[in-house]
């Protein structure tokens, strides 16, 4: 117990500061235990690649292009005939503690486009604010990503994804998918177009207020699901009540762990890969 | 002994755990090698520093939940069976079930049935609040599903999905612990959670699914919190428009 003590400690935090247009190495305090990125960012874009190799590549494009961002997010134009030459804390911190390599950028820092490449086997958790498009590719773990505003791209990659963003499209194409993993994909205006591996089994809920559900796998709508159900807790002085699903219940190749597909406004799209 | 071995090792080392003839091999290599001897006496250092650290009391959740692991276990533990089969024992174990079903029709299910029930549905409840902690979305995901099969009347399954409803950092877990709260509907508890939730939402999904929620219970008593929706500087249209459509269906 002391031992395992002694070993969490030795894993303590270790910090990187990033500069604008600078990239940044940082490794895994073990390559041998399982790996995750974390990123949480208010605004710009971010890439999150998977690569062949063990360390984590940062990469920022933030600094000085662009109209300079203010206090609650205002926009202010660079004067005309002058150039922007700092003033606003463009900056990224990166850290590492126990084999977690952690991004973020302060809640009012300068547009900061992230490029970030990982070992292929890493999870992945990203969080942010911005109108643009978050974009994870090539990785194989348990992938997390809320995007406030912009587009979420899960692409070619293994695993499990949990996905949500209030505005944007959700698109994800998956080629392993993990054993007994639930997933989740929520918006609310934008379309869902998940495409899965044609093996997979899962139990599939969908929901969709004013889009359609469209698919070209062989799915097996449970009708029961979606029959009123009626509780009646009279005899216990309770209430009566008939509730009816919403939702779509199906499965796909015989069934599984639960995927759901939440939108109201858009449609719902599951391709066969 | 190379490096590599020696970084294995040290936290043996450190703490006495090694063999003689290592323990010769390990301080032969560390006099050869400047790094290796700093490397063993910072985690020694470390190692010495540990012990002055406070002890860590488990809080009262920890505890309580502690001990109702350890009671299913124990309950488990007493159903084994002891797995010693001479031949006498066979016979006298044919005479007992011949003496059980008999029993069996006289008694009819009774008390232990409705133990094993109770086990089962604790260990529904562990299961369930356990996978609600866990750091990664889909485990909580799981966690949620868990919770569908705990009794209705779960007060622990259910403040923890309302935990859930109202701080999860996953929207996508929020969302369906708002679904899962539709097994707990026939408590006044639920009921409150749900309204007191409302005004602390701002995703537009799980503020739909709320009032969602308010609609299919017939509860009229959310009727103020969807006003303010309605209205809100900062409330998506698509929110405002569920929110006066909800209040049309519980007048």
């Amino acid at each position: 117990m002391k031992k395992l003590l002694m070993m969490t400690t030795l894993t303590a935090l270790a910090s990187f500061p990033l500069r604008a247009q600078e990239k940044l190495t940082v490794p895994f305090r073990d390559p041998s235990m399982p790996r995750q990125l974390v990123v949480d960012a208010m605004l710009g874009a971010i890439q999150v690649t998977g690569y062949n190799g063990q360390e984590v590549i940062v990469e920022s494009t933030a600094g000085t292009e662009g109209p300079f961002r203010g206090p609650r997010g205002k926009q202010t134009p660079v004067p005309p005939g002058m150039k922007r030459i700092g003033g606003n804390n463009a900056g990224l911190d990166v850290t590492e503690e126990n084999n977690t390599v952690r991004i973020s950028t302060g809640l009012w820092s300068a547009r900061s486009d992230v490029k970030v490449q990982v070992p292929v086997q890493t999870s992945v958790r990203v969080k942010t604010m911005t109108g643009q498009q978050v974009r994870i590719e090539n990785v194989n773990g348990e992938i997390e990503v809320e995007n406030m505003n912009g587009e979420v791209n899960v692409l070619n990659v293994s695993g499990s994804v949990v996905a949500h963003s209030a505005n944007g499209k959700i698109t994800v194409s998956l080629n392993n998918a993990a054993i007994d993993k639930p997933m989740s994909f929520s918006t609310m205006n934008g379309d869902i177009d998940v495409t899965l591996p044609a093996a997979m089994k899962a139990n599939l809920v969908m929901k969709t207020e004013n889009g359609g559900i469209f698919t070209d796998f062989d799915m097996q709508i449970d009708s029961t699901a979606r029959a009123p159900k009626v509780v009646d807790n009279r005899p216990k002085g309770g209430r009566f009540s008939i509730r009816s699903d919403r939702a779509t219940h199906a499965t796909i190749n015989g069934g599984g762990p639960e995927i759901q597909f939440t939108s109201f406004q858009g449609n719902i799209l599951i391709h066969k890969k | 002994m190379t490096c590599e071995e020696t970084k294995l090792l040290v936290a043996d080392y450190v703490s006495g755990e090694m063999e003689g003839s290592d323990e010769l091999a390990y301080e032969a290599h560390l006099d050869s090698c400047p790094s290796c001897r700093a490397e063993t006496s910072r985690v020694d250092m470390l190692w010495k520093d540990l012990a002055l650290l406070p002890r860590e009391e488990p809080g009262g959740a920890v505890r309580g939940r502690f001990y109702d692991t350890l009671r299913a276990y124990r309950q488990g533990m007493d159903a084994v069976p002891q797995r010693r089969w001479p031949v006498w024992q066979m016979a006298a174990a044919a005479a007992l079930l011949l003496v059980g079903i008999a029993a069996g029709y006289l008694v009819r299910p009774g008390r232990e049935v409705a133990e094993l029930r109770e086990e089962v549905t604790s260990m529904r409840q562990l299961v369930a609040l356990s996978l609600l902690q866990q750091q990664s979305a889909s485990q909580r995901l799981r966690g949620v599903s868990w919770a569908y099969r705990a009794e209705p009347n779960d007060t622990e399954v259910l403040d923890a999905l309302v935990t859930a409803v109202n701080h999860d950092t996953s929207v996508n877990v929020r969302l369906a612990a708002v679904d899962a709260l539709h097994t707990f509907a026939a408590s006044p508890a639920t009921r409150r959670a749900i309204v007191e939730s409302l005004p602390r939402q701002n995703t537009p999904l799980v503020q739909v699914a709320l009032i969602d929620l308010l609609v299919d219970l017939k509860e009229r008593e959310g009727t103020k919190e969807l006003r303010a929706l309605t209205v809100g500087d900062s409330v998506n249209d698509g929110v405002k428009q569920r929110a006066l459509w909800a209040l049309e269906k519980l007048q």
